[in-house]
């Protein structure tokens, strides 16, 4: 189960990235696990799901880093990915107003459909173009509180800020693992075996045009 | 002497059947008359019969005491009946066959005979039955294997009992629904998960390979009963998501935004192993062996796309490629496997793993495929409908246009090509036939024509003939007169030499 080691030896989270797509997601799973940037010699396959172990404060995590397909149309698949996640990693473009109000939609459906078992980082990337930024911290920072979810300012090309999120992310899920525990702990030892299973559902209907497809001929 | 003698003198008596009955008898039945012949030969043919079964009988007995003695448990020797024994021995081996288990893991196993005695144990429940034994290969196989899996293990012993306890008892389950099922088989795993990881204190890379080979084992031997079970409506969606690959097969790898290019050689061989891995999926029993499959099928299309992009695949271009595979690939059984292996996989994998993201982008595909619409192709509804309904293909302009032919459809304007080909042969063929066709009258033509002339000239010929048979019969010198008459180059001949007279 995602969440985490019995007994608190070794947990294994799982951290899905959403975002718009060229918001620099890929860059950044990159540059924190492989600590590379755009380099012709990335020796890793793929850069869609990277682990990374840590060890934080004694305490051994595996770290599982989903990436997803940013695409608009790919946008109602979304909760096939988040499912089960203990963290999300929400990354948007500081250039890019509408990358940001994506965010704002995944925040609102993540907490919607997962409440608040799921640690939020609100990104705003790509911090070494500020000359062109359009996204003012402010905004970001106040949003980002608003929802319960961190703000972070990372750059993946500078490599700024990426080591703090993701320790931070890990520390917060690890508390979120704990209190879990203990809860556990007090009632029933009940496992979690209901939250297990990738099933395939038909989500709320997805603004599909009418007359759209499903009559398959 | 006397025989002989004997031999020619016959009496009544002995002429007469052996048996007595009055009729006689015959030295080539034996001294019978037909009748009572035949009564003994069929005797002594069940008899035989009665025979070989006895002789059967004491082999399968032999065979037994050999088998009992290699489990070192002399059974009694008494004299029940063979079908009793077999019974008897049924029994035996039921409760037997936990002991030898035991027995066999136990530290004071030293003797490799002991370890056949198991694996035969192990393979017996279907002897019993024979027709059970012809399809229970694979699941004896497994279980061998999960035995020697289980061998150096400590509590492999406590193990291997409980597995086999319960996936027994799920085979009498089989009429509950498939949720049930699962439910019973993921709360075993946690179960035995959490005690596994009690017992080795905390190591969890081992918990997890016995939680495999766990796994294996009961899966291979419940799979027939829980693969696409009937109480499901797995099979419809199958044939539901068949028939829509199959409707949307003019779908291009410009619609998806594939970022991979099937002209480079290297990528178009990724493609197809990824096809051939993503199909392969339904051959396999153990979840964890179909999730293996995905997880090549995917590694082959991180290459294509490595090759065709030089970076490293993000989720970006997988997505989009693993949905152009599973589009070409239509694998066999689609909905049921991604049932079976949500189900009945051990969840850890299912949920952190390598293996379980890929899974995952399966089911995304596969739910992107069931929605698929025009908007999420880049087109209008009613263009997409066109394409739907086969009233037009998004290939033939882009055939016919050959300048910008796209390297994702190579093979399908290739196809076009060799139809538009085809066509014009036919149509070639066709003016061949025509023209020979032509030909042909032209000839019959031809032919009549010369005979009408032939015959005209017949008719004019008599009239010609006549003159000539006239007049050789009026005298041949005037014919000579005539011919040369005729001849006039003679008028050209100088005159003939006259003799000269030489004085002298």
């Amino acid at each position: 189960m995602a969440a985490g080691g019995t007994g608190g030896k070794t947990y294994s989270f799982k951290v899905v990235l959403l975002g718009e797509g060229c918001v620099g997601k890929t860059s950044l799973v990159l540059r924190y696990c492989e600590n590379k940037f755009n380099d012709k010699h990335i020796t890793t396959l793929q850069a869609s799901f990277l682990t990374k172990k840590l060890n934080i404060t004694g305490k051994r995590v595996n770290l599982a880093i989903w990436d997803t397909a940013g695409q608009e149309r790919f946008h109602a698949l979304g909760p096939i990915y988040y499912r089960d996640s203990n963290g999300a990693i929400l990354v948007y473009d500081i250039t890019d107003e509408d990358s940001f109000q994506k965010v704002k939609n995944w925040v609102k459906e993540l907490r919607k459909m997962l409440g608040n078992e799921i640690c939020l980082c609100i990104v705003g990337n790509k911090i070494d173009l500020d000359k062109d930024r359009h996204v003012s911290v402010e905004e970001a920072e106040s949003y980002a509180e608003s929802v319960g979810a961190k703000h972070y300012h990372t750059s993946a090309k500078l490599n700024k800020g990426i080591e703090e999120l993701f320790l931070d992310l890990c520390k917060r899920m690890m508390e979120t693992a704990q209190a879990d525990e203990r809860l556990k702990g007090n009632g029933a030892s009940q496992s979690a075996s209901s939250r297990r299973g990738v099933q395939i559902v038909d989500d709320e209907p997805q603004a599909t045009p009418a007359g759209g497809c499903c009559s398959s001929g | 002497m006397m025989n002989q003698r004997r031999g020619i003198h016959l009496d009544q008596s002995e002429l007469l059947c052996k048996k007595g009955c009055g009729f006689y008898g015959n030295n080539a039945w034996q001294g019978f008359c037909s009748k009572c012949w035949r009564e003994e030969n069929q005797r002594e043919k069940q008899k035989q019969i009665q025979e070989d079964w006895a002789l059967a009988e004491k082999l399968q007995r032999e065979e037994e005491e050999a088998y009992a003695s290699r489990q070192q448990k002399p059974q009694s020797q008494s004299t029940i009946t063979p079908f009793s024994k077999f019974e008897e021995r049924k029994t035996k081996e039921k409760s037997s066959k936990v002991h030898t288990v035991t027995k066999f893991f136990t530290p004071s196993t030293k003797t490799p005979l002991k370890k056949d005695s198991v694996f035969d144990a192990q393979s017996s429940p279907s002897p019993s039955s024979s027709a059970g034994r012809h399809s229970s290969v694979d699941t004896d196989h497994a279980t061998r294997e999960f035995i020697d899996f289980l061998k150096p293990l400590k509590s492999g012993r406590e193990i291997f009992k409980q597995c086999r306890a319960f996936t027994e008892s799920m085979v009498y389950k089989r009429d509950m629904a498939a949720d049930e099922l699962s439910e019973c088989v993921q709360d075993f795993y946690q179960n035995l998960s959490e005690r596994l990881q009690t017992q080795f204190k905390g190591s969890s890379d081992h918990v997890e390979s016995v939680m495999d080979e766990v796994e294996k084992y009961m899966m291979t031997r419940l799979y027939k009963e829980v693969f696409c079970p009937e109480t499901t409506d797995d099979e419809k969606k199958d044939l539901a998501i068949q028939k829509r690959i199959r409707a949307l097969h003019w779908v291009t790898i410009e619609m998806l935004c594939v970022p991979v290019d099937e002209e480079i050689p290297e990528v178009s061989d990724s493609v197809v192993k990824a096809i051939t891995d993503v199909i392969e999926m339904d051959s396999k029993r153990v979840p964890k062996e179909k999730l293996a499959c995905i997880t090549r099928c995917s590694k082959h299309i991180f290459n294509a796309i490595k090759v065709s992009k030089k970076e490293a695949a993000s989720a970006d271009d997988f997505l989009p490629t693993l949905i152009y595979i599973v589009l070409k690939a239509n694998p066999p059984r689609l909905q049921s496997n991604i049932q079976y292996i949500t189900r009945f996989c051990n969840p850890s994998r299912l949920m952190t793993g390598e293996d379980g993201y890929y899974f995952t982008n399966l089911c995304c595909a596969v739910a992107f495929i069931e929605k698929l619409d025009g908007q999420s192709l880049n087109m209008s509804s009613e263009e997409f409908e066109l394409y739907m309904s086969g009233q037009a293909s998004p290939n033939w302009p882009q055939a016919s246009g050959a300048s910008s032919c796209s390297p994702g459809s190579a093979a399908l304007s290739q196809v076009h090509k060799r139809l538009d080909l085809l066509t014009g042969l036919g149509e070639r063929q066709e003016r061949v036939m025509d023209q020979a066709r032509q030909l042909e009258s032209d000839l019959i033509d031809w032919t009549d024509e010369v005979e009408q002339k032939v015959q005209s000239v017949l008719e004019s010929f008599p009239a010609e003939t006549k003159n000539p048979t006239e007049t050789t019969t009026e005298g041949t010198s005037a014919a000579s007169s005539a011919i040369d008459a005729d001849n006039i180059e003679n008028e050209l001949l100088p005159p003939p030499l006259q003799p000269q007279v030489f004085a002298g």
